[in-house]
């Protein structure tokens, strides 16, 4: 595409780095996740805050919105190549421009040769930069996002490397006409209280192969985050769960194991127990299909509290039914408009 | 139609629809059925659906479609399903070279033997039949997914040939690797992590990002479901010759378009 703007040379790419929209809907079939923002909430209020077309809703939505960047407990460091706006949102991981700290939830305008950098993270695992215009990476399937594991979206399908130089498409106007604009306070993310966060979940699909008592079991347990989580999956440590006895036929052919079932369709978001240890949360990147009991999923208005939390994080599991789950589903999405914002 | 569906919950976003808990080719020429209705009915909010063995996943938005009248509307739809005899199918040939040094090595580097010897002595028979047995019937795949390009797929025909799965699964599996566990065949696109008995590896690209091959116009992904395999035996000269070619953009897939009946397995 012409016009395109260079804006950042890639200077430390942090962690693990990523370019993201809110995905690539449409290819469960064909085995491929959505991807995307793992904090999508996260990343539509970062572009909202740069002027970028925020997008729709993961894995449901039509339109993937602007790419920015996905930053995983330490965050890269940046030279700006052109003047821009840029905002920081999610998990505090310390932006500072050349070396004095700028607040999140805001946009700021960036001049060329000054350098963004960030610390680590004191609050929350995933922090989201957007910048005007959003990053031009090539469309892959409908989205940029980048997906490391199938080498699919962002910058040749894998995290940032120093030396990258990142571009984004032209915006009309002055960049200085959208800084100096603000999350509203009551549209910002919650923040997990001391007694941990709570996940809703409603039940299913495989619920009804664990004993009930392991059903009580996890919705009454404080789980706390593996360090063996990442964006294909969150494991929660606690009790062991137990399953109900099985029909010979499937120990022939789902496997030998308890938790084993002919593999089926899974959603991000549900909830894998393999051996009936360490329940697994399915995150944006994970598996469409799996031979694993599922207990349960899930909301999709909580991925983003999930995608925030770090490992030994305490959580809670809260059964509701289908129907507060739409209406908690469309209640988070309608939070989400140009209103978000406001004039500092 | 006789089937009914079970109808589970996959959160506020996705719906399973169950037809049964087991491999059954009738189970899956249902969801293929019914794949096709819902398909064909254009039902705003719908926005894809993922057929598996014995199940159909139906992604819907919430904002457009309630749950029950989603539940309603496929009721409807599995009650006036056609009994399903027959199903256009491709006939894709995939050749392996069982018994490949990269799956020898993947089992030494876990700690396991050799896993064709391993089949050979489970089955009651000699390393040659594991392999004849299994180039020597047509499977089916029946569901497609994990990773991009992963599928699973059942013999049609008896194949007399199971492998259970590792009791401790690897670590690594090297891509291209075909893989058997129960009767299913199924396949690593990328270096992955598995727990099924390590075949062969194919030189043929099932997944490509890069879509280099004009297989892959529609998309990066080759196995759907309802497909048919034959898998060929080929030797190192002919794998390493194949590979070329794939790598090139050179490759000619050998896919048939063909129908598959629903007969007694």
């Amino acid at each position: 595409m012409t016009g395109e703007v260079n804006i950042f040379e890639v200077l430390e790419p942090g962690l693990q780095t990523t370019v993201q929209d809110l995905g690539r809907p449409g290819y469960l079939a064909d085995g491929i996740p959505p991807s995307g923002a793992f904090d999508s909430l996260a990343l539509k209020l970062a572009n909202l805050l740069v002027g970028n077309p925020p997008g729709d809703h993961v894995l449901v939505g039509t339109d993937p919105g602007a790419a920015g960047l996905e930053m995983l407990l330490v965050g890269p460091r940046l030279r700006a190549l052109s003047y821009t706006v840029i905002a920081v949102t999610g998990a505090d991981l310390r932006p500072a421009v050349n070396g004095r700290p700028i607040p999140l939830w805001t946009s700021v305008l960036v001049r060329p040769g000054q350098e963004i950098t960030f610390g680590a993270a004191h609050a929350g695992a995933r922090g989201y930069l957007a910048v005007a215009g959003g990053l031009a990476v090539p469309a892959v399937l409908g989205s940029r996002a980048t997906n490391v594991r199938a080498g699919l979206g962002g910058v040749h399908g894998r995290a940032l490397r120093a030396g990258d130089v990142l571009a984004t498409y032209p915006i009309t106007g002055s960049p200085v006409q959208r800084a100096g604009m603000r999350v509203r306070a009551d549209r910002l993310p919650g923040r997990p209280g001391d007694s941990g966060a709570v996940l809703r979940v409603v039940l299913g699909p495989q619920d009804h192969l664990f004993t009930p008592d392991s059903v009580r079991t996890f919705l009454e347990t404080k789980w706390r985050l593996s360090p063996t989580s990442d964006r294909m999956g969150c494991r929660f440590i606690g009790p062991a769960l137990h399953f109900l006895p099985r029909p010979d036929y499937l120990v022939d052919q789902a496997g030998s194991d308890p938790s084993n079932i002919v593999d089926d369709s899974i959603c991000i978001g549900s909830i894998q127990v393999p051996s009936g240890l360490e329940p697994i949360v399915m995150g944006v990147d994970g598996p469409s299909l799996g031979g694993y009991a599922k207990i349960a999923t899930v909301i999709s208005p909580d991925l983003s509290v999930l995608a925030q939390l770090v490992p030994g994080d305490p959580v809670r599991f809260r059964a509701v039914d289908v129907d507060d789950a739409h209406d908690a589903h469309v209640a988070a999405r309608a939070l989400v408009t140009t209103d978000s914002v406001e004039k500092l | 139609m006789t089937s009914r569906a079970t109808f589970r919950s996959l959160g506020d976003l996705e719906l399973c629809v169950e037809f049964g808990d087991r491999l059954d080719l009738a189970l899956n020429f249902t969801v293929l059925a019914l794949d096709r209705a819902l398909k064909s009915a254009g039902v705003p909010g719908v926005r894809e659906t993922v057929p598996t063995h014995r199940s159909l996943g139906v992604v819907y938005d919430p904002l457009l479609i309630h749950r029950r009248d989603l539940e309603h509307l496929i009721t409807e739809l599995v009650d006036d399903l056609a009994e399903l005899t027959e199903f256009p199918s491709r006939l894709v040939t995939i050749p392996i070279w069982y018994d490949d040094p990269w799956s020898q090595e993947c089992a030494r580097a876990h700690g396991v033997g050799n896993n064709i010897d391993y089949l050979a002595r489970m089955n009651g028979i000699d390393r040659e039949e594991v392999m004849s047995r299994h180039s020597g019937v047509t499977h089916w795949v029946s569901a497609v997914g994990f990773q991009p390009g992963t599928y699973q797929a059942v013999p049609l025909g008896d194949m007399a040939l199971t492998g259970p799965k590792y009791e401790r699964p690897r670590k690594w599996t090297d891509p291209g690797i075909v893989c058997l566990a129960g009767s299913i065949t199924s396949y690593y696109p990328v270096r992955s992590p598995g727990g099924y008995q390590l075949l062969g590896r194919t030189p043929v690209d099932l997944f490509d990002p890069l879509c280099r091959n004009p297989v892959f116009a529609e998309s990066p992904v080759l196995p759907r479901v309802g497909d048919r395999h034959r898998y060929v035996p080929i030797d190192a000269d002919e794998y390493h010759a194949i590979r070329a070619q794939v790598k090139a953009g050179e490759y000619r897939y050998q896919i048939e378009d063909g129908v598959q009946r629903l007969e007694p397995v």
